[in-house]
Order: structure tokens, then C-alpha cells, then sequence
């Protein structure tokens, strides 16, 4: 078995794992954990490729798109968290509620 | 031997990111979320990807976990008994309309494992479209760079990095949407504490010298304008905690200016190269690499403007404060 197949195969895994936390959990904070669990499977599955496709180096493309997609995730999760910590503020709710 | 190695990691990973999600605590969570990040960098390691582990460690599993911290300190006095009682409600619920929620969570863990399947299957039999390192390698030499992965960065996907940049900033002005921007510009009272300065006074110019040594160090090797910006935004981060908010002690309009220096100045090189008769971020290839090193630094200070300025505002947030001004109001 090489290498990029274990990581591919775990990228897989956690994108599931991701998409399951993103429904199941309840609090706001777990939700976007749970989404950046699924990005780090998106990108797991970009460098696994790059390995695969190695010559002298490895693919630099997939690698410079992944440190630019690792940037955002981040940007995008820390506007979340704004979010979520404004809705904390206003209505004291930790989590989506639908008995109002 | 590599292949036990990297099969341990795999599992490592996979059961890092599922306790993340199932730890009761959200402490917990926020710890092993850490944890997780640090061992998919060891992954990265492993696929040869040093780029991508100095960024995962230094800002999605640092920067972000800082975030999450401090939004605990935010979320957490909400008592664990508290919570308990919650639960307790809702599991007393549960039990009274137990059949009506059998059948979305059958039908979620069906889709879910379906959805597993179809995933792995996926990534299986991925086609071998042999990728573009033959490319990559081809027009290295014209690129002003020795390392291929900041050559696709700066030069050959430019307009990605840029965007990118853009992209951040957008993120900060919505926080700042969100977060009442008037909250952020309050001064807060300096902390005089002997051990928290020595350690600012301590860390500020090894992160300083860091920073700038992965920055140059991107020409050759691993490291670049973000590695770099995540090291600068560690050192706001670090004086903000200290009392000392970089924001409030320097002008406004100098605090504007670090925040979208990165962008225009791309933009404004995009443009001189259109004007020279190129097209947009076609660098010339004997001036490429100086110019690539001004891009990386202009980008990496308004990276860690923007990174410090969502930490500063997020900060900012506290409960007590917004309930306050809603008082008065």
C-alpha cells in the first residue's frame, strides 16, 4: 500500500466525519470544528494527489491551492465564530433551537 | 516500517478529529482540535508537503485555536450543571418522541455510512491525470525562485495569492460588521504584569527574526509570505494580551494602510505589467525574483494586520460589554 492511498483514504474519512459533526452537533463551536475537520479532509486529499503525482518534487500546484484554501477556511471560520459569538450575546443560545 | 508509521498517524488523525466532535466538554473540544491539527501536519509531513504543515500548525491549528479559546472564555460560565439540565430536557424529550426521531437519525447514519462508501470509492479510483510538477519543473528557472511551491504562489497563480489577500480582508470587514466596530476602538487598561512583559519583551523579537528568516527562506525552501504573516500576527496577538493593542497606539490611517498594503500593491504591480505591454501578474523574468520577495513582504504585513486585527476585535467581544451598552442605551 503507498503512502498517498493510507491518506487518501483517511481524507475520505474525515470529510464524512466532518459532514457528520456539522449535523449532529449542537453547539456552535462544534459546528465549525466540524467544518474545518472536513475542509482538513479536502485538503488531505489535495496533497495525497500531489505525492501521487511526484517527479522531481511534488506536485507544487495542489500545494500552493491548499495553503491558500487552509487562509480562508480560517478567515471564513473566525467570521463564524463572530457570528456565533454575537448570537450568544443577543439571545444567550448556544446553539440552533427550534422550540421558539 | 513507513507503512506502520503512517497507518498509526492516519488512525491518530481520524480518532482525534471524531473525539473533537464527541468530547462532552467543550474544552475538550477546543484541545483536541489542537491536537488534531498538530497531527495533520504530521501528515502533511509525511506526503512531503513542509509548506502546508508550517501552515497548518501556525494558523489552523494555532491562530484558529486561539480564536477558540478565547470564545470559550466567552461561552464557558454558562455552568456545566447548567448544561446538564439542558440535557436532561432534552433527553426527557427525546424519550417522549422517540419515535419520531428514530427515523431521521436511521436515515442520517444511513446516508452518512452510504456517503462513506461512495467517498472512498472516490479517492480509490481517482484518474491518473499526471498533475502539473512536469510544468511546474519546465518554467522553474524563469520564475525568479528556487522553491516550486512559492513560485505557483506568487508568480505562476498570482491571481489566486491575490484574491486570497482580498479574501482575508473581506473576512475582517465582516467581523468588524459583526462585532460592533466601536467596541474595538475602546482603549483597554494596561496590564502591568513583570512576567507577561518580560515574556513580550522575550518573544517579540525572536518571532520578529522567525518571521522574516521563513520569509526570505521561502525563495530557496519551505516557508513564504503566510508562514511568515501568521509569526508577525503571533507578535499583535501577543502585545494585544500584553495591554498594548497595536491598533490603538498606532494613527488610524496607518492602521488602514498595513491592513490593505498587501492588496494594492499587487494590484498596482498587476497593472504596471499591463501597462509594460504583459498580462496581468506576468512577471519579467529578471526582475522576478526581487519583486517576488516585495510582494511576499508587503502581503506577509498586511496578513498579520488583518490576522491581529480579528484577534483584537474578536477579543473585543465580551458579553458584559455589549450587555453595558445595551443598558444605556
Amino acid at each position: 500500500m503507498e503512502t498517498y492511498q493510507i491518506y487518501s483514504l483517511t481524507s475520505a474519512v474525515l470529510f464524512v466525519i466532518g459532514i457528520g459533526g456539522v449535523f449532529i452537533s449542537r453547539h456552535f463551536i462544534k459546528k465549525i470544528i466540524a467544518t474545518i475537520i472536513m475542509g482538513g479532509g479536502v485538503f488531505l486529499s489535495f496533497v495525497s494527489f500531489a505525492d501521487r503525482d511526484a517527479l522531481a518534487f511534488a506536485d507544487p500546484v495542489p500545494h500552493a491551492l491548499v495553503i491558500t484554501g487552509i487562509v480562508v477556511a480560517v478567515a471564513s471560520a473566525a467570521f463564524a465564530l463572530a457570528l456565533a459569538r454575537r448570537i450568544y450575546q443577543l439571545t444567550e443560545e448556544e446553539s440552533f433551537t427550534n422550540d421558539k | 516500517m513507513s507503512v506502520l508509521i503512517d497507518i498509526l498517524l492516519a488512525i491518530l488523525v481520524i480518532y482525534l478529529a471524531l473525539q473533537s466532535l464527541l468530547a462532552p466538554r467543550l474544552s475538550q473540544s477546543v484541545f483536541l482540535f489542537f491536537a488534531f491539527g498538530l497531527a495533520l501536519a504530521l501528515a502533511w509531513v509525511r506526503l512531503g508537503a513542509v509548506d502546508v504543515a508550517i501552515t497548518e500548525a501556525a494558523i489552523a491549528s494555532g491562530f484558529l485555536g486561539v480564536l477558540f479559546l478565547d470564545a470559550l472564555r466567552d461561552f464557558s460560565p454558562r455552568s456545566s450543571e447548567e448544561q446538564k439540565n439542558i440535557s436532561t430536557v432534552q433527553n426527557s424529550r427525546s424519550r417522549n418522541s422517540v419515535k419520531s426521531l428514530l427515523l431521521p437519525r436511521l436515515s442520517l447514519v444511513l446516508g452518512l455510512g452510504l456517503f462513506l462508501l461512495i467517498a472512498l470509492e472516490a479517492v480509490w479510483n481517482i484518474p491518473d491525470g499526471g498533475g502539473l510538477a512536469a510544468d511546474a519543473e519546465k518554467l522553474l528557472p524563469q520564475s525568479g525562485v528556487e522553491h516550486p511551491v512559492t513560485a505557483v504562489l506568487i508568480n505562476f497563480r498570482a491571481y489566486d495569492t491575490w484574491l486570497e489577500i482580498g479574501v482575508i480582508l473581506l473576512g475582517l470587514l465582516a467581523v468588524f460588521a459583526v462585532g460592533k466596530i466601536q467596541i474595538y476602538r475602546k482603549p483597554i487598561p494596561v496590564v502591568d504584569d513583570i512576567l507577561l512583559r518580560q515574556v513580550i519583551l522575550f518573544f517579540t523579537p525572536v518571532l520578529f527574526l522567525f518571521g522574516a528568516f521563513l520569509l526570505y527562506f521561502g525563495k530557496t525552501g519551505p516557508g513564504g509570505a503566510f508562514q511568515a504573516a501568521v509569526l508577525w500576527g503571533a507578535i499583535g496577538i501577543l502585545l494585544h494580551l500584553g495591554g498594548r493593542p497595536i491598533f490603538l497606539l498606532i494613527p488610524r490611517w496607518l492602521g488602514q494602510l498595513l491592513l490593505t498594503l498587501g492588496l494594492l500593491f499587487f494590484l498596482i504591480l498587476g497593472f504596471l505589467f499591463i501597462a509594460g505591454g504583459a498580462t496581468l501578474f506576468e512577471y519579467p523574468p529578471a526582475y522576478a525574483g526581487v519583486l517576488i520577495l516585495i510582494v511576499e513582504t508587503l502581503a506577509a504585513i498586511s496578513i498579520a494586520a488583518a490576522l491581529t486585527a480579528m484577534f483584537a476585535n474578536l477579543n473585543q467581544m465580551k458579553k458584559e460589554e455589549s450587555n453595558k451598552i445595551d443598558s444605556t442605551n
